[in-house]
């Protein structure tokens, strides 16, 4: 018999008990819906990560007094142990490290605009040194960026993010325009270019204004974050080992003791999100296996009972001619159209799935397109595997037997 | 007795038993059947019930292998083939007419009648002209797309006959063809099997009605696994 025989007579027999058939696959149909829906969202997190999360340059690292920190505890350490990062440290890194090219910082503050009656929460406001602009260009939409004599003298200017521009400034042009900040009137000199959401969280609610500037206005007492653009990319360790010499030093360490201070970089950026992902990834696939295993258990019990309700069937076959392996063939290929089907629907589900995440929620999803050729795979594994067993035990009836049942 | 068959005989079997082990009792089905039937040949067997009469059919339909003996089919010997061996003689070489029909009830009588040449490895378009062919020699060339449940009795098992005549088989087997058939359909079953004998085929056909046996130019009686009488009957009338 032809292998197309094989699957002409498996397809009518699958369409001969469609409901139950759909029935023995919900277990696949989750299984397969769930691994690549998970996949998607994660594939799709990590395009969005390293194309917005890790906007450093290559060959640029922030050294900060908190590093990324995961859990409480290790915020309670830092806090105690690590020391401000202020602009002395900066300047001595540009003094004593050869590698690091450019030395620039920033400081932060959050503060809530108004403007009219116009009003914008949590807006991040930060104080830069205008190196800063070298090592991280802002693309400007309007207007321009703040000049090196400004950030010397701290003039009351700003450069403000696209939803500044938008919300408080709603179809005005803000250039030249007055924004008080605390109190304080500064110009807006430029807007910069729209960047979107991170996770639902907009990337365009921030002022950029004169360091000087930012002390006046929120003292002193903030930790800076100093970036530093390393002289060679490929050799930025070297840099950040001359960066760690020197703040160590300042910072009077002992041999043994811990940096009180961390570094962020892109690689680190990704490589931290790499190691969450693939944890939750395969938290998912343990799931996933195990509906996976109960769906191949539930189709090798169909298809035992299938052979069952077919024994007479096996036995006509069997008297005109069929092989052993032509009934293991024919039930075998049940089985993987079966659990094959149950693929195809889960792969539907996922895609609607992940359109509609991607849709309603800030999660991005991206459907990744091997993702069927991966269910279709493992579906095929698990149809061989769980309809071999039912599959021999149809292709070793006996003849007689078979034809004598009822 | 053991000499090589002729070129003639369609099946010969010596010393053939056949025996259940059921529990601790062993019983014996057939307890050494010697018979030759030559290509040809239309020979009735009958016997009381239990006397062996399906389960001597089952092994010369090569449906089962004996306990004991030897049996060549055309010349081959095929005591000791293996299951696929076997599933290929009854193939090519036996159209088994069974009782019950058996047909596939989810598939017309078209796909039941093709059913022999799909395990054959006939390809699709030769498949369907042969199916059809075999359907019209038995007059339900008009009944192609039916089902089983769509055909009355004496129709399914004419369908079931194409099936066996369809593989051109060298031997045709029916066991108690018309046992779930009424009197009239019977007849006009046995009348197909004489034409079909009449064509050049070799019948074997077990019944336990006499008057069937009647249209059989030979009659074997079995009794209790051996055989008790093997009467040859010159033909008085033709049908
Ligand atoms: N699978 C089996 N297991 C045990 N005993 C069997 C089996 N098949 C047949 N027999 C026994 O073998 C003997 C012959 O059975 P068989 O079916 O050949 O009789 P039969 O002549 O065809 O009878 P009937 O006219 O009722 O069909 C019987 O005693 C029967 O009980
Ligand atoms: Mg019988």
């Amino acid at each position: 018999m032809s292998f197309l025989e094989a699957v002409r007579l498996a397809i009518e027999s699958i369409w001969a008990n469609r409901l139950r058939s759909f029935l023995t696959l919900l277990g696949v149909i989750i299984g397969i819906a769930a691994i690549v829906a998970t996949w998607s969202v994660i594939q799709g997190l990590n395009a969005y990560v390293s194309e917005k999360l890790s906007n450093l340059g290559k060959g640029v690292f922030v050294v900060q007094r908190f590093g990324i920190i995961t859990n409480r505890q290790q915020f309670l350490d830092a806090a105690r142990k690590n020391r401000k990062l202020e602009p002395a440290d900066a300047r001595a890194i540009a003094e004593r490290c050869p590698n690091a090219a450019t030395v620039a910082y920033e400081v932060h503050a959050t503060v809530d605009l108004r403007r009219d009656r116009h009003e914008l929460r949590d807006v991040d406001v930060g104080g830069i040194t205008w190196r800063l602009l070298e090592i991280e260009p802002f693309e400007v939409a309007d207007g321009r960026i703040l000049a090196e004599h400004e950030e010397q003298s701290g003039a009351p200017v700003c450069f403000v993010g696209h939803d500044i521009a938008e919300r408080l400034f709603p179809g005005l042009d803000p250039i030249g325009k007055e924004l008080r900040v605390k109190g304080v009137p500064l110009q807006v000199v430029g807007v910069a270019m729209k960047k979107g959401s991170l996770l639902g969280v907009s990337q365009d609610n921030y002022l950029k204004i004169p360091f000087a500037l930012h002390r006046k206005l929120f003292g002193s007492q903030r930790s800076i974050n100093i970036s530093v653009q390393a002289a060679y990319a490929e050799r930025m360790d070297v840099a950040m080992d001359e960066v760690r010499g020197v703040l160590r030093a300042r910072h009077h360490l002992q041999p043994g003791d811990a940096d009180d201070f961390d570094f962020l970089t892109a690689d680190g950026i990704n490589s931290l999100w790499a190691d969450l992902t693939s944890k939750i990834f395969m938290v998912a696939m343990f799931v996933v296996g195990i509906s996976l295993v109960v769906g191949g258990i539930v189709i090798m019990n169909i298809m035992l009972v299938s052979v069952i309700e077919r024994t007479r069937e096996i036995g006509v076959r069997k008297a005109v001619g069929a092989r052993q392996r032509d009934i293991e063939l024919q039930f075998l290929i049940e089985a993987v159209l079966l659990s094959c089907l149950g693929g195809a629907i889960g792969i539907a589900l996922a895609y609607a799935a992940a359109a509609s995440l991607a849709a309603f929620t800030p999660l991005p999803a991206r459907f990744p397109v091997w993702a069927p050729l991966l269910a279709f795979g493992i579906c095929t594994l698990i149809g061989v595997f769980f309809g071999i067993h039912p599959a021999r035990r149809a292709a070793n009836l006996d003849p007689i037997e078979a034809l004598r049942t009822e | 007795m053991s000499q090589p068959p002729s070129a003639d005989e369609v099946i010969r079997t010596e010393a053939l038993t056949r025996s259940y082990a059921m529990g601790s009792t062993t019983v014996h089905a057939l307890r050494g059947v010697d018979l030759v039937i030559r290509r040809g040949e239309y020979v009735a067997i009958m016997g009381p019930s239990g006397s062996g009469k399906s389960t001597l059919m089952n092994l010369i339909g090569c449906l089962d292998t004996p306990t004991s003996g030897e049996y060549w089919l055309s010349g081959q010997p095929v005591a000791q083939l293996h299951q696929d061996q076997l599933a290929r003689i009854r193939n090519k070489e036996i159209g088994f007419v069974f009782q019950t029909f058996n047909l596939l009830a989810r598939a017309t009588a078209l796909r039941n009648v093709e059913l022999p040449l799909i395990y054959g490895g006939v390809p699709p378009a030769e498949r369907r002209a042969r199916a059809e062919e075999a359907l019209r020699e038995v007059d339900l060339g008009e009944r192609m797309d039916h089902r089983p449940n769509q055909l009355s009795g004496g129709q399914r098992q004419r369908v079931s006959i194409a099936r066996a005549l369809v593989t051109r088989p060298s031997l045709l087997l029916a066991d108690e063809p018309t046992g779930n058939l009424d009197s009239k359909t019977s007849h006009e079953i046995m009348t197909l099997f004489e034409r079909l004998h009449r064509a050049g085929n070799t019948i074997v056909v077990v019944t336990h009605e006499r008057d069937i046996a009647d249209h059989a130019a030979r009659v074997v009686t079995i009794r209790d696994g051996l055989i008790a009488s093997d009467e040859v009957r010159t033909r008085t009338e033709a049908t």
